[in-house]
């Protein structure tokens, strides 16, 4: 559900016509958001229906799913239809929304997929396909780094998953507890919770704070944006909209590595020390018991 | 709506075609090269081994590839009646498609830095993350091996694609950090920028500077590619075929056809990150104009092909000259052997680029194996003596307790 509600964003800005090639992309007005809110809403309830009615009850799954319809009834009718395309348009206008657009539906049908599957294997191969097809559509922002560090972290490490399913998932049939959450109503509290601030974030409400990207810095990412050498500020306000930031993104690698060891530095020492921490426990967790132990 | 096409089509053609162009020179080289490639590696064995090799189809035998093939695709269609067929047919297709689009950002001739109009040695030009996509890339052939092996349903071929999926998993990190330094002195991810950077004098070439860094890649990618020293998910003494043994026919071919690919990408790549690619003393490099005529683009395709094939008639002949590792010594080798190294030339290629000191100080990590493997022998022997006096401490009481 997750990710079918992610893609409806993406998807919306597959079919503006004035969005832009740039790393992030055009932001989402606040109407959209709005809607999409009562959508989130309606999915959650719909979800909460369906898990109960599976286990519980026929016609409540019926009404879960009818509900499930009519949310993705009102998410695309919540897309902004593109304005009259004018006749001399070039076909590659048309040509971009439409495989955009097969991502997203790809990358829907992978996570429903992820969820849904009874093989475990499948459930695998349905997560890799919505890796990779999110993977396209990031290719098709230009936004190329973020596009292979995906492929590489998360469609890489599903072939960890794979050696679980493939070591322990059990080939036997089903048993209760895989088809029945214990707590649907908390899964579908904390599924809200996460899809509502992740729509906020991705529209455009608010303003970006001073102190979350410092422009005044000669070797920010700003500064570098639109000339390497340049050691001067660019003229820009630190209480400026998003849209106005967005031609600040570095369009380069080299400008990304740059913008991540100077603005971003605390954060990336930070998931350093994080992931340094993790790597600790996994040694300390592997180690043979001592003599005696079982 | 099918005149906007043919309009928009006639517009874009003078880009377009120098792709189309690209993309149908790989699709139609890759399947020959396959093809001649198993010939070839015929003929090595048959050298190493003291025969003759094939040598009755055509002249030399070089029809004996041509052959084969033809018999391979007429072969019966046999479907094991215990697969799941959706992913044991989707397996091979999987897995040669993944090694085909790795040669995207791969220049397989000289390309220029500045890019004109015309056709070019490469799909994608001026990608920025060139090397990284080619590793991200890389990193999903291992699905093909795992669905085939999970689709065939049979023990020995799940073998074969757990092995192979803890093989991928290990090999990957040493592969990656271990090109971060090349990396970090050419200043880019884009491989046309790396072999630009190389192009000044033969003493530029990575391997007069790095020579650790090119041991740590060429092994790793050999295990990738799954080739002898490293061809645990398909040995045949222990697990009939591995991740094939339910593949016969076309399906078979497909997986075939792409470790020979995966055997020319390393192969490419290696001549690319470390030897210099297309550049040799006497040719100027193809950024500048007296470079991009048609002679010395032809003869810098020559050089390029030329390295190329040198590593892979290493890769080749490594098959003879080295013994498989039992699975414990390749986890061994990856994890405690080439990560500890490959992170150390990285400290090392650090220190150098911050301290501003040339670069060829580096050529002393090549020593560094050589302590290593001095060290875990050492290390090995002591742990073999103290098991030898358990041991015979154990037999001695055992005797003692019998009596």
């Amino acid at each position: 559900m997750e990710s079918l509600t992610l893609a409806w964003p993406l998807a919306q800005q597959a079919f503006d016509p004035s969005n832009l090639p740039l790393v992030t992309g055009s932001p989402i007005d606040g109407h959209f958001s709005k809607a999409m809110l009562l959508v989130i809403l309606v999915g959650a309830v719909a979800y909460w229906c369906l898990q109960r009615g599976v286990v519980r009850s026929k016609p409540l799954a019926i009404a879960g799913a009818s509900l499930f319809g009519l949310a993705c009834v009102m998410a695309f009718s919540a897309i902004p239809k593109p304005t009259t395309f004018p006749e001399d348009n070039s076909f590659s206008d048309y040509l971009e929304p439409v495989v955009k657009m097969c991502f997203c539906l790809l990358a829907a049908g992978g996570g429903l997929g992820f969820i849904v599957a009874r093989e475990p294997v499948h459930a695998a191969l349905g997560f890799a396909t919505c890796v990779l097809s999110t993977c396209g559509i990031l290719f098709m922002q230009h936004a190329y780094f973020i596009a292979a560090a995906t492929m590489i972290v998360y469609a890489g490490a599903t072939i960890i998953i794979f050696l679980f399913v493939l070591m322990f998932a059990q080939q036997t049939k089903l048993r209760i507890y895989d088809v029945e959450l214990t707590r649907p109503a908390v899964a579908a509290f904390i599924a809200t919770a996460l899809l509502i601030t992740i729509t906020y974030s991705v529209s455009d409400e608010g303003e970006i704070l001073p102190t979350k990207m410092d422009l005044t810095r000669s070797r920010s990412l700003a500064a570098i944006a639109d000339n390497p050498e340049s050691e001067l500020p660019p003229v820009s306000q630190p209480g400026m909209r998003k849209e106005e930031s967005a031609k600040f993104v570095p369009s380069k690698t080299s400008g990304l590595g740059r913008a991540m060891y100077t603005d971003y530095l605390l954060a990336i020492e930070l998931a350093g020390t994080v992931l340094l921490v993790a790597t600790i426990g996994a040694i300390a967790l592997a180690q043979k018991p001592e003599e005696g132990v079982s | 709506m099918l005149k906007t096409l043919i309009n928009e089509l006639v517009e874009k053609w003078p880009e377009l075609w120098p792709i189309l162009a690209a993309i149908a020179v790989i699709l139609a080289v890759v399947p020959f090269l396959g093809l001649y490639m198993t010939f070839i590696e015929r003929k090595l064995a048959a050298y190493v081994q003291d025969r003759v090799g094939p040598n009755r189809v055509g002249p030399f035998g070089l029809l004996q590839a041509v052959a084969d093939g033809l018999k391979i695709f007429l072969k019966e269609q046999i479907i094991p009646d215990h697969v799941y067929t959706v992913l044991y047919f989707l397996a091979p297709t999987l897995s040669l498609m993944t090694a085909m689009f790795a040669l995207v950002v791969m220049p397989f001739g000289p390309v220029p830095t500045n890019y004109t109009g015309g056709f070019r040695f490469i799909v994608a030009p001026g990608i920025d993350i060139g090397i990284l996509m080619m590793i991200a890339i890389s990193s999903l052939s291992a699905y093909g091996i795992i669905v085939g092996g999970w689709a065939s349903n049979n023990k020995y071929s799940m073998y074969g694609a757990i092995r192979s999926c803890a093989q991928f998993i290990s090999y990957e990190i040493p592969l990656g950090l271990s090109i971060i330094g090349v990396i970090a002195v050419a200043g880019s991810l884009n491989i046309e920028h790396i072999v630009d950077a190389q192009s000044k004098s033969i003493w530029d070439w990575n391997i007069f500077w790095q020579p650790l860094a090119l041991l740590i890649f060429f092994t790793s990618a050999l295990a990738e590619t799954n080739r002898l020293p490293f061809d645990l998910p398909e040995c045949e003494q222990e697990l009939v075929g591995g991740f094939h043994t339910e593949y016969s026919g076309i399906k078979f071919v497909l997986f075939f056809l792409a470790e020979y690919t995966h055997i020319v990408t390393v192969s490419f790549l290696t001549a690319l990150l470390f030897f210099g690619g297309w550049s040799c003393p006497g040719i100027p490099s193809p950024s500048t104009p007296e470079g991009a005529s048609l002679t010395y683009m032809l003869l810098g395709l020559l050089v390029l092909v030329l390295k190329v094939s040198c590593v892979v008639a290493l890769i080749m002949l490594l098959r003879w000259a080295l013994p498989r590792f039992r699975f414990d010594q390749l986890m061994g080798l990856a994890w405690k052997g080439l990560i500890p190294l490959a992170l150390v030339n990285l400290i090392g290629v650090a220190i150098v680029l911050s301290l501003d000191l040339p670069k060829h100080l580096l050529v002393v990590t090549a020593v560094l194996p050589v302590i290593a493997a001095y060290y875990s022998a050492t290390q090995f022997n002591a742990s073999m003596a103290k098991l030898n006096s358990e041991r015979s401490v154990l037999s001695k009481s055992r005797a003692m307790s019998y009596e």
